[in-house]
């Protein structure tokens, strides 16, 4: 049997470590796109916006995620659904929920929301007790709900600009301000500081619990990088402003810029509507920018090689549909 | 004297009860919610009608609550009126196929979803939102904000927004951005794409 080869098991760990990374940031491009881009130079094709100067950059990284996705996250987290019974994926969901709580305590805290700090408190104690070490969540059905907070709201929150849009391989959609977040999330997870076996079931549950967002893109989106790109910094909005108000203010005025652009018809005269939302880059964010300059470099450097690994996927794929037939 | 009365009273009801009917195009939030009950209807029977038969009945309830067209429009922006009629027309067909291929798609089947209505919120030129949420059992709720404005015949659902994520400036960025890049034949082509996949799940 394959499953008591460890060599194969060692393989398949390694693989999945990758996978985790991802989860939740891939989709799925249109291949036709994927055949013709290596020999365009889609820098000089690609319109760059304010808040995506790195646009270039970030489909290459998008595409190799993608790639990644499909042939090595998509097919191992398809096994995982398979075989693992629906009230254990519910349990292992709520069980690394839980462990994220924490990181949402310190966050509720750090944001001033102390009487939400306190909730979550109450949250992760009931979910860690009365729940099985969080493997039912008890609280939520106590009117306990879940908050999402983390490190990255905290910083914007505090008044830390946004930042160019990033994706990252492996990691996905991100912000330079939420590059740091994020490694505060890390390392505020008790799951990092868990054995491996641990990790890996927390990856799958992750690239699981991903599947219905990812398929929704696939099946919705006309250009599925710019659908991510403008998903992922609505959301963030969103969860920044927990959904009040402010979320409504900054949305509206857009949709109205929209429509007024086409009822009055002289939209030629018109600055260009952010479809984000986002105005003019303050020189915070360029100083921001410019610092991040030197880091896409390196990256860039490494995105050639990336490149070249998704051009061998691709081959890889064409083998295997070959086969298939 | 009570049959005076009661006449005069026939009478002002009457008079009452159509000047309702004539002066009364539905409200915004009415709108709203006539089409998320007839969204409701078609989930519950969404296995035996089949996609074709939740896209026929969703057809005419989409078109009657949306404002079709003008999302068509500012979808792509600027480049709206760099467009020839007959690429404006095809646009408009495609867009309103696809958007009602979604809902029939999206919307197959019920697991005890309700919506409810949480507030109305005036906005600038005469535009309302309706804030509703869409309660999933064992889920959290979603926000779906409905933006609306008034058109000849009545209020018309101009953008939904999904737990802060605004449909049309997702499309919008969508839209311009293929447009820009691989032109109208291409837009089109993926939309139609996109249309056959989803009447063949």
């Amino acid at each position: 049997m394959l499953i008591g080869n460890r060599f194969f098991a060692a393989k398949i760990a390694a693989l999945v470590i990758i996978i985790f990374l991802f989860a939740g940031c891939a989709s799925t491009e249109p291949r036709e796109i994927v055949v013709d881009e290596h020999s365009l130079p889609e820098t000089e094709q690609i319109q760059t916006s304010e808040v995506d100067p790195y646009e270039g950059f970030n489909r290459s990284m998008f595409r190799f995620n993608d790639h990644l996705d499909d042939y090595v996250a998509k097919p191992i987290s398809d096994v995982y659904v398979w075989m693992t019974p629906g009230f254990v994926k519910i349990g292992v969901s709520n069980f690394f929920s839980n462990l994220k709580d924490i990181n949402v305590v310190l966050n509720d805290h750090m944001q001033g929301k102390f009487q939400q700090g306190v909730e979550d408190v109450g949250r992760f104690f009931t979910n860690s007790t009365l729940g099985f070490f969080g493997f039912i969540d008890v609280a939520s059905d106590l009117g306990l709900p879940k908050h999402e907070e983390d490190f990255g709201q905290t910083l914007a929150v505090w008044g830390v600009p946004q930042g160019a849009y990033l994706v990252l391989p492996v990691i996905g959609p991100t912000t330079v301000r939420g590059v740091p977040g994020g490694v505060f999330d890390v390392a505020a997870n008790p799951t990092t500081y868990i054995g491996m076996p641990v990790q890996l079931v927390s990856m799958l549950n992750t690239r699981a619990n991903a599947e219905g967002a990812l398929k929704f893109i696939d099946e919705a989106a006309i250009d599925p990088y710019v659908f991510t790109r403008e998903a992922y910094l609505q959301n963030q909005k969103h969860l920044i402003t927990d959904g009040q108000g402010k979320a409504n203010v900054d949305v509206l005025p857009l949709e109205d810029d929209l429509l007024n652009d086409v009822d009055t018809g002289d939209s030629k005269n018109k600055n260009t509507v952010d479809p984000t939302g986002n105005k003019s880059p303050s020189a915070q964010i360029d100083v921001a920018n410019q610092n991040l300059d030197n880091a896409v470099t390196a990256l860039d450097k490494a995105n050639t090689s990336l490149e070249q690994t998704a051009g061998k996927l691709d081959k890889l794929k064409k083998k295997r549909r070959f086969k298939r037939r | 004297m009570f049959k005076k009365i009661f006449s005069n009273l026939l009478l002002l009801f009457c008079v009452t009860f159509t000047s309702i009917s004539i002066a009364d195009e539905l409200s915004a939030r009415q709108v709203v919610d006539d089409f998320q009950n007839e969204l409701l209807a078609v989930m519950k029977q969404g296995k035996e009608l089949g996609f074709k038969g939740r896209y026929d009945k969703l057809d005419i309830a989409v078109r009657k609550s949306h404002d079709l067209p003008k999302i068509a429009r500012i979808v792509v922006g600027k480049q709206w009126e760099e467009l020839s009629a007959e690429q404006q027309a095809t646009l408009e067909k495609v867009f309103s196929q696809l958007s009602i291929s979604a809902y029939a798609h999206n919307f197959k089947e019920f697991t005890g979803e309700s919506f409810t209505f949480i507030s109305e919120e005036e906005t600038g030129r005469g535009g309302v939102v309706i804030h509703t949420n869409l309660h999933i059992p064992n889920e959290k709720d979603v926000k779906f904000d409905y933006m609306m404005k008034k058109k000849d015949d009545g209020w018309r659902i101009i953008n939904i927004i999904a737990d802060g994520v605004s449909d049309l400036a997702l499309k919008r960025s969508e839209y311009t951005s293929v447009l820009s890049k691989d032109g109208f034949d291409v837009l089109i082509a993926k939309i139609t794409e996109k249309i056959n996949n989803y009447a063949a799940q």
